[in-house]
């Protein structure tokens, strides 16, 4: 909300400047997000008057001006608008101004013709955000004077971020009022004197029904005015504070209500059909609005409806039809309350909001209905002639303005802060209208009916909290409560160290990327309204994000990528829960060792891959299996396998199908791994184990397989074979080729044996190799070679 | 010549040979070979030896006598051939064994922890070090926890502010939507303790992933927070002050002054903004603080009686304190990183110079 310094200081006698007043807002808890300067923008832009105009010889929208800027010489300026006449006033940018859309205004040639400097709109001077046309000023404006000032914009404008509990300072008066407190100033009371009241012209007919939204209406009828434009003193205001001026009668509500905080409503009489009813409406019902949109009501919201249509969504917006314009001769005009929520869950559904919407969500001051109804009336009838009829009130005004009590005590107040309170403090909020009473260590606090937001202890210790000053509690560390041991999670920083960057995606993806590797199911979570269809289901997979990223890179030059994430994948799970599950995945792609002088380039394959994952796993205690998987979507046969750890799937390896690969433009082979964290073991701790006392023997056996059996199930029967002693075998060398009939493979087995409790001697490890070379004979046919 | 002066010249002889010949030795394979030759079982001083016998009892010891001579002659110039051999040859084999040390080492790739990643791990830390637990809770919520139970019903101006990602909702299913703060795990905590027969005390820290509605230059859709709160008998502002700035000044690694301002949320009262003392201008006024010494990072207060009630916890009894920080805004003022955007885009160039 933007409010101009001067419009506080018809409220409250301020001596401080802007910038202190703005600090005491903040500290207050109205957060003041600048202190624009108008005049600042528009210094060098000054008032002259068109003495000639003619038309651009060369150009059919242009026209040539010689204005009177109270200089020995006319100035020639060359300009595009059409709005102004010979003789009239218009803000000049003259030569050097820097105006606030970042235009300098240079002497310059138009098609021909030289000009000095450039006539302005609103828009241009920074004060709307759009113009039709030239501002034309009052006939009286003085030549040659800075439109700043004469605008009086030298004056400070402060944009304040008012919050959703204070609807009470979404005004002129309601701000005045906390810094009047603040401050120990007088606030000035507003204009009480009552409109003039005319007998002859009737009390329009209003019947509310919907008491418990509406609980206060009123309403009067004021004939015979002649609208015209409202004075530039309201005008500047209305523009200082953001607002379009529309005509005299809807400026001066709206000027009302930005001074009392009091929203209200203006109806052209004869555009009225019988009388008003303040209800309910039945679903289905329509209403024009004033933007020009049809809107189709729900059952429940509260219109004001003449006989024949709705003629205003209650507290939010009048209908197209029956607004106050410049022909309008006869107004009802209206001054009320609604129930906050109702308006909020109303506009919501509806998609609409308006000054006044957000200031009867928030809660307006009801002690200020009759004042603005009083205060509006009084400019009306003063600029625009007319005469006003009786005030008809329906609802009981007294008990809308009763005051709430809160019963608490200081010690309870002084405990939630940590502060003590002094009795200086209850002056304060006694001066912002709470009545405070303190007794023997007990506290009664009557709350002003503006303040909504007030209802419980806890609220009266912000109050206190505001006051005092929250720069005043001291910093204090609690007592440590009980620690619970928490673990550490080494599973980022175990993928990490082994030369992966870690990133993360966001949890939503395209609904195309969601079908790559999980198949269509009713288990997908779809965003009702996701930023766009790329972001809209949540992922079931780590991967297409992984792609995306491993995309990014390759298109910046990079050789190769090394990725990993750690997060959730998301699905359906029953009526009641969803499936949140964490996994940490790894992608790997391209080069992963670069051309060097100690080793040549080297290209990502499946076995990187497992390797880094087998790593992974046995830093956490865990030793992997890993089984052929023919069947995973977005996978490739033949390179792709399930991660057994223990009985348990704990996860997917494999190439990425060159035919996604491609679509995310990678060119090498990409491989995937995906590992569920919730049915891993939180890293089992390791054991003690003695290192061994007595020596290892090491052994090599050379076996001619076929093909078709897996190392993984030799080394099984190997490991069977081999007996006690036998604590490690692996496969040191693989050949296939020249001494190796077509359909074999060639195996180099090493076999470590150890014995804890004595040397083992060459009959020993001739045993086990006699009875390892006869399983493999047995099991797999399978030959020693020489 | 009698038969000893004739062997003692063949010594002789043999000494002035051998003594030749080891000077001519290039390396230490053949000066053991000559040593061998000379002073081996089968050498050739063994060999002079032989003629011992023929003769007497009186000239055997001293030819004897004479035979140790020329062998500890023989060894001590063996010894010393050999010493100044090895240390030639490993001269040799150092010269030989010269590297160019300035050509790159054998590295491995370098891995790197998301800088956000980072953040958090660090914020837990100095929240677990001062006694808060760690809790986690679910992404996809319901309108109770992310909302209504934190004071913030279905009519308030709040929540249309939150910018909340809705679910397409099953029939019998209640709207699900995606947190929009990490406050929600503050109620199933809560909720959970006082389900489970407990009370507090409570202290616990919650880091995750929070969802906006909200995508420009300064905002992501997704985003990373992490919610602190302590509830017990007396808790105060105070503490919430003190832990607060413990907190900043850890995580910033500066002593750095806190400042709160009156501000409204539905689920705390008093409400607070808390800004600290601007780290790239130590508080004079920079760009980044817009010239106010401050920077805006986090929203704090006392826990709201309402949201304690919707908890089954007496708010007569117990009190207290919750905020929520940014972990993106806290990560960037510390590292200087000037746009929320990378953290997202996961440049591997931008992760790997920033990652730990």
């Amino acid at each position: 909300m933007k409010i101009p310094f001067s419009w506080l200081k018809e409220h409250v006698q301020l001596t401080k400047a802007p910038k202190d007043i703005a600090d005491d807002l903040v500290r207050l808890g109205h957060e003041v997000e600048s202190i624009a300067l108008p005049q600042a923008g528009v210094l060098g832009v000054r008032i002259g008057q068109i003495l000639d105009m003619k038309p651009h010889p060369d150009a059919d929208k242009l026209k040539l001006l010689k204005l009177d800027l109270g200089e020995a010489e006319p100035l020639a300026i060359v300009c595009g608008a059409s709005n102004m006449k010979q003789g009239d006033k218009v803000p000049v940018a003259t030569v050097g101004t820097n105006l606030p859309n970042g235009l300098t205004i240079k002497q310059g040639k138009i098609r021909g013709e030289v000009s000095f400097g450039m006539c302005c709109s609103v828009a241009e001077l920074g004060l709307a955000e759009d113009a039709d046309g030239l501002l034309i000023l009052p006939t009286d404006a003085p030549v040659g004077m800075e439109v700043g000032a004469y605008l009086e914009l030298e004056e400070a404008v402060l944009d304040l971020d008012i919050t959703p509990n204070r609807g009470d300072c979404m005004s002129a008066r309601g701000l005045a009022r906390d810094l009047a407190a603040d401050g120990n100033l007088p606030l000035i009371a507003p204009d009480e004197e009552p409109a003039d009241v005319s007998d002859s012209v009737a009390v329009p007919s209003v019947q509310v029904t919907a008491s418990n939204d509406c609980p206060l209406y009123m309403a009067r009828r004021i004939e015979g005015v002649a609208v015209s434009d409202a004075p530039d003193w309201i005008k500047a205001r209305l523009l200082a504070a953001g607002q379009r001026s529309i005509n005299g009668v809807v400026d001066i509500i709206n000027y009302t209500m930005l001074d009392l905080g009091q929203p209200m409503h203006a109806f052209d009489a004869d555009k009225l059909t019988g009388g008003l009813h303040v209800r309910a409406t039945v679903e289905g019902e329509s209403f024009l609005a004033l933007d020009g949109r049809e809107i189709t009501l729900h059952a429940g919201n509260i219109v004001i409806a003449d006989d024949k249509a709705v003629v205003a969504l209650a507290g939010i917006m009048g209908s197209e039809h029956t607004g106050v314009t410049e022909t309008t001769t006869n107004i009802v005009l209206e001054s009320a309350a609604f129930r906050a929520a109702l308006i909020s869950t109303t506009r919501r559904t509806h998609g609409l909001v308006s000054e006044s919407s957000m200031r009867f969500e928030r809660g307006v001051d009801p002690e200020m209905i009759a004042v603005a109804m009083n205060q509006a009336t009084l400019l009306i009838l003063e600029l625009f002639g007319g005469s006003a009829s009786e005030v008809i009130t329906i609802g009981d005004a007294d008990t809308l303005v009763k005051h709430k009590v809160v019963n608490t005590s200081i010690a309870r107040i002084e405990s939630r802060l940590g502060l003590t309170i002094p009795e200086s403090a209850d002056d304060v909020l006694n001066r912002m209208g709470f009545v405070v009473t303190r007794k023997e260590g007990l506290l009664e606090v009557e709350v002003p009916s503006h303040r909504h937001d007030v209802s419980l202890a806890e609220d009266i210790s912000e109050e206190y909290a505001r006051v005092i000053g929250f720069d005043a509690i001291p910093e204090v560390l609690p007592s440590l409560a009980t620690i619970k041991p928490h673990a550490v999670d080494t599973a980022m920083s175990s993928a990490t160290a082994a030369g992966f960057v870690q990133v993360i995606n966001y949890a939503f993806i395209s609904p195309a990327e969601q079908r790559l590797f999980t198949a269509a199911d009713d288990k997908d979570l779809v965003l009702q309204n996701p930023i766009s269809d790329a972001m809209s289901v949540m992922r079931r997979s780590v991967w297409p994000g992984l792609l995306n990223t491993a995309k990014h890179n390759m298109n910046r030059q990079q050789a190769g990528v090394m990725l990993v994430e750690q997060g959730r994948v998301y699905e359906k799970f029953d009526t009641e829960k969803n499936k949140e599950t964490n996994v940490i995945a790894w992608l790997m792609t391209g080069q992963i060792q670069a051309d060097a002088w100690y080793a040549k380039a080297n290209k990502a394959d499946f076995f990187d891959l497992k390797g880094a994952v087998e790593a992974w796993l046995e830093n956490r205690g865990l030793v992997a299996r890993f089984m052929a998987e023919e069947n995973k979507l977005g996978l490739q046969a033949g390179q792709c396998a399930k991660i057994f750890v223990g009985k348990a799937v704990v996860g997917f390896i494999g190439k990425v199908d060159t035919d996604i690969a491609s679509n995310f433009d990678l060119a090498s082979d990409v491989f995937v791994a995906e590992i569920n964290l919730d049915v891993l073991n939180a890293g089992k701790k390791a054991k003690f184990q003695p290192i061994p006392e007595f020596p290892s023997v090491e052994r090599d056996l050379v076996f001619l397989f076929d093909k078709k059996h897996s190392s993984e199930a030799i080394l099984q029967e190997v490991r069977k074979a081999g007996g006690q002693t036998l604590v490690e075998a692996g496969i040191f060398d693989r050949y296939i080729g020249k001494g190796v009939p077509e359909g074999f493979v060639s195996l180099g087995i090493r076999f470590v044996l150890q014995d804890a409790k004595r040397t083992l001697t060459q009959d020993d490890s001739d045993a086990a190799m006699k009875s390892i070379i006869k399983a493999m004979a047995d099991k797999f046919a399978a030959e020693l070679r020489g | 010549m009698s038969e000893i002066d004739s062997l003692k010249s063949e010594l002789r002889v043999l000494e002035e040979q051998a003594l030749a010949s080891f000077t001519q030795a290039t390396d230490l394979l053949a000066l053991q070979a000559l040593r061998v030759q000379y002073l081996g079982k089968k050498g050739a001083l063994t060999n002079v030896l032989k003629g011992v016998g023929r003769l007497s009892a009186e000239e055997r010891p001293v030819i004897g006598q004479f035979v140790n001579q020329v062998k500890d002659a023989l060894t001590a110039a063996l010894d010393a051939a050999e010493a100044t051999l090895s240390v030639a040859e490993k001269a040799k084999r150092i010269e030989a064994e010269r590297l160019d040390i300035t050509l790159a080492g054998r590295k491995a790739n370098k891995g790197a922890i998301h800088p956000v990643q980072q953040g958090l791990n660090e914020m837990c830390a100095i929240f677990a070090q001062m006694g808060f637990e760690i809790a986690e809770g679910p992404e996809v919520e319901d309108e109770f926890h992310n909302f209504d139970a934190l004071n913030i019903p279905q009519e308030h101006p709040a929540r249309a502010m939150h910018d909340t990602f809705f679910f397409h909702a099953d029939e019998a299913q209640q709207a699900k939507l995606l947190r929009t703060h990490t406050s929600p795990v503050q109620i199933r905590t809560m909720k959970g303790c006082v389900d489970s027969g407990g009370q507090p005390p409570l202290a616990v820290v919650a880091p995750g992933r929070v969802y906006r509605c909200d995508y420009d230059v300064t905002h992501s859709p997704m985003f990373h927070q992490v919610e602190v709160f302590k509830v017990d008998k007396d808790v105060s502002m105070a503490h919430l002050k003190g832990v607060l700035k413990h907190f900043l000044s850890t995580y910033f690694e500066k002593d750095l002054p806190i400042r709160l301002r009156p501000h409204y949320f539905p689920f705390t009262e008093p409400s607070a903004e808390v800004d600290v003392g601007c780290v790239f201008c130590a508080g004079k006024g920079c760009r980044i603080c817009k010239g106010s010494g401050w920077l805006e990072v986090l929203g704090s207060g006392m826990i709201h009686p309402n949201v304690l009630k919707a908890v089954g916890i007496d708010s007569s009894v117990y009190s207290g304190f919750a905020f929520g920080l940014g972990v993106e805004r806290l990560v960037m003022l510390k590292h200087g990183i000037p746009d929320l955007r990378l953290f997202f885009e996961n440049d591997v160039r931008f992760l790997r110079r920033m990652g730990a």
